[in-house]
C-alpha cells in the first residue's frame, strides 16, 4: 500500500472562527494506481493534497506513505519525504523564474546531496522525457504554460519519487495542453508510477482509473473509472494543435496503441511539428 | 546542497540585483575601505618614525636629575669628576658626554643668532649621531685644555657666516671669541621642522663662560640589550656620590616603545570607529537580506517543497550575506589602498599595506556577513512551507 490515511482531520483555527478543512477522511492507494480527486470548491482538496505532500500538517489522524508514519517526523525528516519520496506538481507551476528549465529540474537532486555531473545527465533525460529535449536553456518566461507545466513535471519526477502528486496540473492550461500533460502522467502511470491528481474537470477526471470525491471536508465517494480516456487518442483528435488538420496522417501514423512507443516521441514530434508550422 | 552550489546561487542572486546589492554594501565598503587606508598611513608613519629612531640608535641613553622628588630643585645634581668614575664603575658605558646647554647671542661676520650654546664632551658627536659635513668635531684634548673652538649646525653657519667660509674662522659667542672647526651635516628630519640650530663648544669652555654647571649626562651602552642594566647602574653609582639627589633615566629604546604604544592606541580608536562604522553598514546589509527574503518567500516555499531542509535555506541566505559582505570587503579594499597612496602621493611617507591588515578586513567583513546574516537567514529557515507558497 503506498498511502494509508486514517481519520485525517484538518482544522485552521487562525481565523475568527476554526475552519474544519478535512475531517474523517480515511484512504488507500495502492501502489501503481492513478486517482483522481473531485469536489467543489473549498471541499478540501488542496488541504488533503499538501497533507499527503507533507507539505502541512495534519490536526489529528494517522498518514502512512510508503510504510512510513509522516507523523512521527520532524521537521528534516519531512523535508527528506518530501525531497526523495515525493513529487509535487502545483497548479501555478512554482518554477524559480529566474532559473533555466535545467536548473529548476536539477533543484530536488541539489537537496537530495547528487553531485553536479549525474544532476545534468538525469535533468537532460527527465526533461527529455518530457518532451522537452530542445528546450533546457529556457526560463519559464521563455515557455509555454504547457511547457512550463511540463518542465514542473520533469522536476516532480527526477528524484524518482515514489508518488506523484498534483493539484489541479491543468487548471491554468488549455485543453490540448491539459491533454499532453494528461499524457504524460497516463505514460508514468503506465510506468508503475503511483499518481494522484486534483481536477474540476471531469474530462481530466476521466483520464483516470479511479475517482474519489470530497464534500465539505468529507470523503463522499470512490468510484472506479472503467475505460479511462487515452490522452494519446484525444490529442489526435485535437489535431496539431492551433493549425489545419493537414499534418493529421502523419500524426496517427506516429501515435500508435499505448504501451508500444515510448510517449516522451510523440508529445515531442507534436511539439516538433506545432514548431514547424509556425 | 554543498557549498560550491550554495555560492554559486548566492552570486546568482547579486548578479541578478547588481544596483542593490551595491548600496547594500556601501556601509561595508567605506568602513572597510576607512579601516585600511588609516591603518595603512599609520604604519607607514610609524615604519618612517622607527627607522628615524633606529637611526639615532637604539642602545643611546639619558640621565637627568629626577626634580620630582626633591625638596631643593636648585644645585649641582653633577659634578665633572662622576664622569671618570661612572667610565671606571660601569665599563657598560662605550661613550658619555656631560651636556649643558643656554641660550645667548652667537655672532658671524655677516649676522648674529640668538641661539642655543651647548657645552658638551667629545663623545657628543657620537651619542648623538652627528655627521660632520666640514672640518671635525671637537676632541676630549680639545675639552680637557678648554679651547675656544665651536662646531655649528650647518643653518647656523649659512645664516651668520652667509658666503664667508666658517671653517678656520672665528665667531664670537656672548663676548667670547671661538675658532670654527667643523659643520653638522643637516640631518633629514622626517618632521621637516625644528631644523636644529646650535653651536657646540667643548663642556669645560662652557662652564667657564655661564658657570659650573651640567644639565645631564648622555650615553652610549654597549649594546641594546644592556642599556636598562647600564642606566641603573649609572643611576646607582651617581646616587651613591649625591646623597640626597635623585635621578631619573630614559633610553631610546623607552621612547621607541612609547611610540609604539602611542600609535597602538591611536590604532585602537580608529578600530572603534572603523568598527561602529561596521556596525552600521552591518545593520544596511540585514536590513536588505530582510527585504530580500521578504521578497523570495516563493522562492524559498518552493525549495522547501522540493526537499530543501532550514539548514539549507540557512546556510543559503547566510552565503548570500557572506558573499555581499566579502565583495563589499574587496571593494573597501581596493578603495582604502588607493585612498592610501593618494594621500602617501600628498604626505612625504608611503603607506604601509601588511597582508594581516588585508586579512583581518576579509575576515571582518566575513563575520560581519555572519552575524548580520543570521537572523535574515532564520527567518528564512524557520519559513512554513505551504505559507510561503501561498505568499506571492
Ligand atoms: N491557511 C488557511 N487558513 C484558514 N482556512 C483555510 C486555509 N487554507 C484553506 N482553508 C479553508 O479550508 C477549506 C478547504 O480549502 P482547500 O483549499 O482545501 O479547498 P479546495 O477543495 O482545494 O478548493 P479549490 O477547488 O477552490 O482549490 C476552505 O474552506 C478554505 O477556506
Ligand atoms: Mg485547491
Amino acid at each position: 500500500m503506498m498511502i494509508q490515511v486514517s481519520q485525517l482531520a484538518k482544522i485552521y483555527s487562525t481565523g475568527a472562527h476554526p475552519v474544519v478543512a478535512l475531517k474523517d477522511v480515511n484512504l488507500e492507494v495502492k501502489t501503481g494506481e492513478f486517482v483522481s480527486v473531485m469536489g467543489p470548491s473549498g471541499s478540501g482538496k488542496s488541504t488533503l493534497m499538501n497533507l499527503l505532500g507533507c507539505l502541512d500538517t495534519p490536526t489529528s489522524g494517522s498518514y502512512k506513505l510508503d510504510g512510513i508514519e509522516i507523523s512521527t517526523l520532524d521537521d528534516t525528516g519531512m523535508a527528506r519525504v518530501r525531497n526523495i519520496k515525493i513529487g509535487f506538481v502545483f497548479q501555478n507551476f512554482n518554477l524559480l523564474s529566474r532559473t533555466t528549465a535545467q536548473r529548476n529540474v536539477e533543484l530536488p537532486m541539489l537537496y537530495a546531496g547528487i553531485d553536479a555531473r549525474e544532476r545534468v545527465r538525469r535533468a537532460t533525460t527527465a526533461l527529455e522525457r518530457v518532451g522537452l529535449a530542445d528546450r533546457i536553456n529556457y526560463r519559464p518566461n521563455q515557455l509555454s504554460g504547457g511547457q512550463v507545466q511540463r518542465v514542473a513535471i520533469a522536476r516532480a519526477l527526477v528524484n524518482e519519487p515514489a508518488v506523484l502528486l498534483a493539484d489541479e496540473p491543468t487548471g491554468n492550461l488549455d485543453t490540448r495542453s491539459g491533454e499532453e500533460i494528461m499524457a504524460i502522467f497516463q505514460d508514468l502511470n503506465r510506468g508503475g508510477a503511483t499518481i494522484v491528481l486534483v481536477t474540476h474537470e471531469w474530462d481530466i477526471a476521466l483520464h483516470t482509473s479511479r475517482i474519489i470525491h470530497f464534500r465539505d471536508g468529507s470523503l463522499v465517494d470512490d468510484e472506479k473509472v472503467e475505460n479511462p480516456r487515452k490522452a494519446v487518442e484525444q490529442l489526435t483528435k485535437l489535431g496539431p494543435g492551433n493549425q489545419n488538420n493537414t499534418h493529421a496522417s502523419e500524426i496517427s501514423a506516429l501515435v500508435v496503441p499505448s504501451g508500444e512507443v515510448p510517449f516522451v516521441q510523440t508529445v515531442s514530434e507534436f511539439d516538433a511539428r506545432r514548431g514547424d508550422a509556425q | 546542497m554543498n557549498l560550491l552550489e550554495s555560492i554559486r546561487v548566492a552570486l546568482e542572486g547579486v548578479r541578478a540585483n547588481k544596483l542593490r546589492s551595491f548600496l547594500t554594501t556601501l556601509g561595508i565598503i567605506i568602513g572597510i575601505a576607512a579601516v585600511i587606508a588609516v591603518v595603512a598611513i599609520g604604519q607607514g608613519g610609524r615604519a618612517v618614525l622607527m627607522t628615524e629612531m633606529e637611526k639615532v640608535g637604539t642602545n643611546i641613553f639619558v640621565i637627568y636629575p629626577d626634580w620630582r622628588n626633591q625638596e631643593q630643585s636648585t644645585g649641582n645634581k653633577f659634578e665633572l669628576s662622576d664622569m671618570q668614575v661612572l667610565k671606571d664603575k660601569v665599563p657598560a658605558i662605550t661613550h658619555l658626554s656631560a651636556n649643558s646647554s643656554n641660550m645667548d647671542d652667537v655672532r658671524g661676520p655677516k649676522d648674529k643668532k640668538y641661539c642655543q650654546v651647548r657645552g658638551v664632551s667629545s663623545d657628543y658627536a657620537f651619542t648623538s649621531k652627528l655627521t660632520m659635513k666640514k672640518g671635525r668635531f671637537f676632541s676630549s684634548e680639545d675639552d680637557s685644555l678648554s679651547q675656544r673652538v665651536a662646531v655649528l649646525d650647518e643653518a647656523l653657519a649659512d645664516e651668520i657666516f652667509g658666503r664667508t667660509e666658517p671653517v678656520g674662522n672665528m665667531v664670537s659667542i656672548g663676548n667670547t671669541p671661538f675658532l670654527v672647526i667643523g659643520l653638522v651635516a643637516k640631518g633629514e628630519s622626517i618632521f621637516g621642522f625644528g631644523e636644529n640650530v646650535n653651536a657646540y663648544i667643548p663642556g669645560r669652555a662652557w662652564r667657564n663662560m655661564y658657570g659650573d654647571y651640567i644639565n645631564e649626562l648622555e650615553g652610549s651602552a654597549v649594546s641594546k640589550e644592556k642599556v636598562q642594566e647600564t642606566m641603573d647602574q649609572t643611576v646607582k653609582v651617581l646616587e651613591r656620590r649625591h646623597r640626597g639627589s635623585e635621578y631619573a633615566s630614559q633610553s631610546m629604546e623607552q621612547v621607541m616603545q612609547s611610540a609604539n604604544k602611542i600609535t597602538g592606541i591611536m590604532t585602537l580608536i580608529i578600530g572603534a570607529i572603523a568598527g561602529i562604522s561596521l556596525f552600521v553598514g552591518g545593520i544596511g546589509v540585514m536590513n536588505i537580506m530582510l527585504v530580500s527574503v521578504t521578497e523570495r518567500t516563493r522562492e524559498i516555499g518552493i525549495r522547501k517543497a522540493l526537499g530543501a531542509r532550514r539548514k539549507d535555506i540557512l546556510i543559503q541566505f547566510l552565503i548570500e550575506s557572506v558573499v555581499l559582505c566579502i565583495l563589499g570587503g574587496i571593494i573597501g579594499m581596493a578603495l582604502g589602498i588607493g585612498g592610501a597612496f593618494l594621500i602617501a602621493k600628498v604626505a612625504k611617507w608611503s603607506p604601509l599595506v601588511s597582508w594581516w591588515t588585508a586579512l583581518i578586513a576579509f575576515a571582518f567583513s566575513a563575520a560581519i556577513g555572519i552575524i548580520f546574516g543570521m537572523l535574515p537567514a532564520n527567518k528564512a529557515a524557520k519559513m512554513d512551507p505551504i505559507e510561503a507558497l501561498r505568499r506571492d
